[in-house]
């Protein structure tokens, strides 16, 4: 019976992951690409082998892994900070917590495209302000140094909001008796953060970076838009190189390697960040 | 009483609609091209001479593309990965055309051109159209890597890479042309035409043309890679040659800071405005090679391609035939300036007079070269394209580099299931 009224859901996710992956891994071990007139042929481990010689791929991965690992840190410290000031009881609150959703709602194409123009050389706005100042050209969506940090501000710039969201709902699970009783006790503000809501609130950022973590690695058409993974290479991301094997070169099978290998990577990344995590006991509360 | 009533209106609309559908002596064929957007607005008047030509027959239409490369290739493949694209027709690169014919995408021209046709074309546009022996593209314009030369600096341009060091070394120590010889070392598409044709100045080629088996590792692959990382390290070309791409190439030859420069046809137009300080000063000749060896000029060129899925083969044929008739050729050269296809073009005075450039152009279309005509061109050249700017930028060696590129090339082969 019990496995009966989960049937529904195991069927759903049999159908959107569980098959899909089977399919990748099966498609790993086949070339299938224009040379094979796009049908898949056994061809050994061919596939793999090339992965683990494609500096490209590995190049990519840790970029990828650089973008997810910044861009997901500071949008967690910066939703704290907004989720904490959105908890708090004041005029006009109801206002600015619409308005702080307002990035997240906008779709990533648009606002990649945006950031694109703002970023533009020499007739985005950040350039003539530039120009204004007196200094030279940015070039920042041309030098492989810097480009890799507008990407992550475009995503900070998305997604905080998503983060914050969920840990202000973190926040109002906390019961308001624990803080007077702290406050009682003769605890300072900033310790009731470190004692209480911090430590509550942990599951919440677990959550939170599991999901974004999963998200930013796996980040596609913010790159595709904004960057197209250029200069040089330098913002392609392991989801836009598994897209070009498969749309432009046409090759599937290796496609698909890239992108399971991209899955294992990010599967192992994320299990032994939660096995640090239980390990440094963060998800217990901590005694006053 | 309704319900019948509705009956009735229905049974009269379909008998409508047959009497129209049946009625219509001969349906227009409807005909469309996808092209880049600067393409598609080069042939805007020929469509509507055409489209007037042909009423109640054929309608043409060109639907503007992405201008960048790459979007209208991924535009271009995910429709036709779908299945039933919207288009009878694409505007191709030179480098899609095996990949394209690889697919099953593309239906051959040969029924609607012949021997005879390409007969008329002028010697490098004629490359790079066949596949397996089928005809699978018609070109629009001609396009190869040309060597532009400063005629005020020196007498004669260099024919061998010795001479090209020696008159740009001698030319920087008398303090004239200081970024020497510039062309195309980014990480990019350039870097493998410019590699394309100074492979050939030293007798190699990219891929074997008997086997077919990637020969990068060869004595002649290296010595080229040695010869790139010289120009570089010796000064001949600037350190910062390994981010030019064609426009910061012609940017320095334009303001006259170089003594010779790798570029295509549409830098010569470029060179003659009047904010060129080279303006009236400029040759044009082909790439350096080794005595005894053919120099080489990179093919470019985009070219017109059928679907296999038309449903009106014949149809697009006339508009292909009509968009690049001689005609046609003559109009775009002499509003938009794109290099013709037809040799006999290349000898009318009112062209030349134009561009003085015409009949020099024609030389080198003689010696154009096809970069490896193979589905996995793409990601050919970004392993190649790796290896070389490594070689370029970083200490490695180019010997080592070129073994690694060939190494990485075998392996793609290999896991895309060629059996080279």
């Amino acid at each position: 019976m019990n496995l009966l009224l989960l049937l529904p859901a195991l069927l759903m996710i049999g159908l959107v992951f569980v098959w899909p992956m089977i399919r990748y891994g099966w498609l790993s071990f086949h070339a299938n690409s224009v040379l094979t007139g796009l049908n898949p042929v056994p061809n050994g481990g061919a596939n793999w082998i090339r992965l683990l010689d494609d500096q490209r791929f590995w190049q990519d991965a840790l970029q990828t892994t650089r973008f997810a690992g910044v861009s997901v840190g500071l949008e967690l410290l910066l939703a704290l900070a907004i989720a904490l000031l959105l908890d708090q009881r004041w005029r006009g609150r109801g206002v600015v917590r619409a308005l702080a959703l307002l990035p997240w709602a906008l779709p990533t194409t648009m606002m990649a495209l945006g950031w694109r123009w703002i970023f533009n050389t020499p007739y985005g706005p950040l350039e003539r302000l530039n120009e204004f100042v007196g200094l030279g050209p940015l070039n920042l969506l041309s030098t492989p140094m810097w480009t890799w940090l507008v990407t992550v501000v475009a995503d900070v710039w998305k997604t905080t909001p998503f983060i914050a969201l969920l840990l202000l709902a973190g926040l109002q699970t906390i019961p308001k008796d624990l803080y007077s009783a702290f406050r009682l006790e003769g605890g300072r503000p900033i310790q009731a953060l470190r004692c209480i809501t911090l430590p509550l609130l942990m599951p919440y950022v677990l959550i939170a970076l599991l999901f974004r973590g999963a998200q930013a690695f796996g980040v596609f058409d913010l790159i595709q838009v904004l960057t197209g993974g250029g200069p040089a290479g330098s913002t392609e991301s392991v989801a836009l190189y598994a897209y070009l094997n498969a749309m432009r070169f046409l090759d599937f099978g290796y496609s698909a390697t890239a992108m399971l290998a991209g899955f294992l990577l990010l599967t192992s990344a994320m299990l032994i960040l939660a096995m640090l995590l239980r390990l440094s006991g963060l998800m217990k509360p901590v005694q006053p | 009483m309704l319900f019948r009533r509705g009956l009735f209106a229905i049974g009269l609309g379909f008998l409508l609609l047959v009497g129209v559908v049946w009625g219509r002596p001969e349906q227009v064929q409807s005909v469309t091209i996808l092209m880049p957007a600067p393409y598609a607005d080069a042939t805007a008047s020929l469509v509507n001479r055409f489209n007037a030509d042909n009423r109640g027959r054929i309608h043409l239409n060109v639907s503007r593309g992405p201008l960048e490369t790459e979007s209208i290739s991924d535009l271009a493949i995910s429709s036709l990965l779908l299945g039933s694209p919207p288009f009878d027709a694409l505007l191709v690169d030179v480098t899609w055309l095996p990949k394209y014919v690889a697919a099953g995408w593309l239906e051959p021209l040969d029924p609607w051109f012949d021997t005879a046709d390409e007969q008329g074309l002028v010697e490098g546009a004629r490359l790079g159209n066949r596949v397996n022996g089928a005809l699978y593209r018609w070109p629009l314009g001609a396009d190869v890597g040309l060597l532009y030369w400063r005629t005020d600096l020196m007498a004669d341009p260099p024919r061998t890479p010795d001479e090209l060091t020696a008159v740009v070394g001698k030319l920087q120590q008398e303090g004239q042309a200081p970024q020497g010889f510039v062309w195309q070392a980014r990480q990019y598409e350039g870097l493998s035409c410019d590699f394309v044709e100074m492979i050939q100045a030293f007798g190699g080629s990219w891929l074997n043309p008997v086997s077919g088996e990637p020969s990068l590792d060869s004595p002649a692959a290296r010595q080229t890679a040695t010869w790139m990382k010289g120009l570089i390290s010796d000064g001949i070309s600037p350190r910062a040659v390994t981010n030019y791409a064609e426009s910061e190439s012609l940017q320095a030859f334009k303001a006259g800071d170089a003594a010779l420069m790798r570029n295509w046809p549409y830098a010569w137009a470029e060179l003659q405005g009047d904010d060129s300080a080279v303006k009236g000063r400029i040759g044009v000749t082909t790439m350096v090679a080794l005595p005894g060896q053919t120099p080489a000029a990179t093919l470019g060129s985009w070219g017109l391609s059928m679907l296999r899925d038309t449903p009106h083969p014949s149809a697009t044929a006339e508009a292909i035939r009509y968009l690049t008739s001689q005609d046609a050729q003559r109009e775009r050269f002499l509003n938009q300036g794109y290099t013709p296809t037809a040799k006999a073009l290349f000898q009318d005075p009112e062209l030349v007079e134009r561009s003085a450039v015409l009949p020099q152009l024609e030389q080198a279309l003689d010696q154009a070269v096809p970069r490896p005509m193979s589905p996995l061109y793409a990601q050919m050249s970004d392993l190649l394209q790796r290896m070389l700017s490594a070689i370029l930028t970083e200490d490695l060696d180019p010997d080592e580099g070129m073994a690694q590129a060939q190494a990485s090339t075998l392996t793609l082969f290999r896991s895309a299931g060629g059996t080279a």
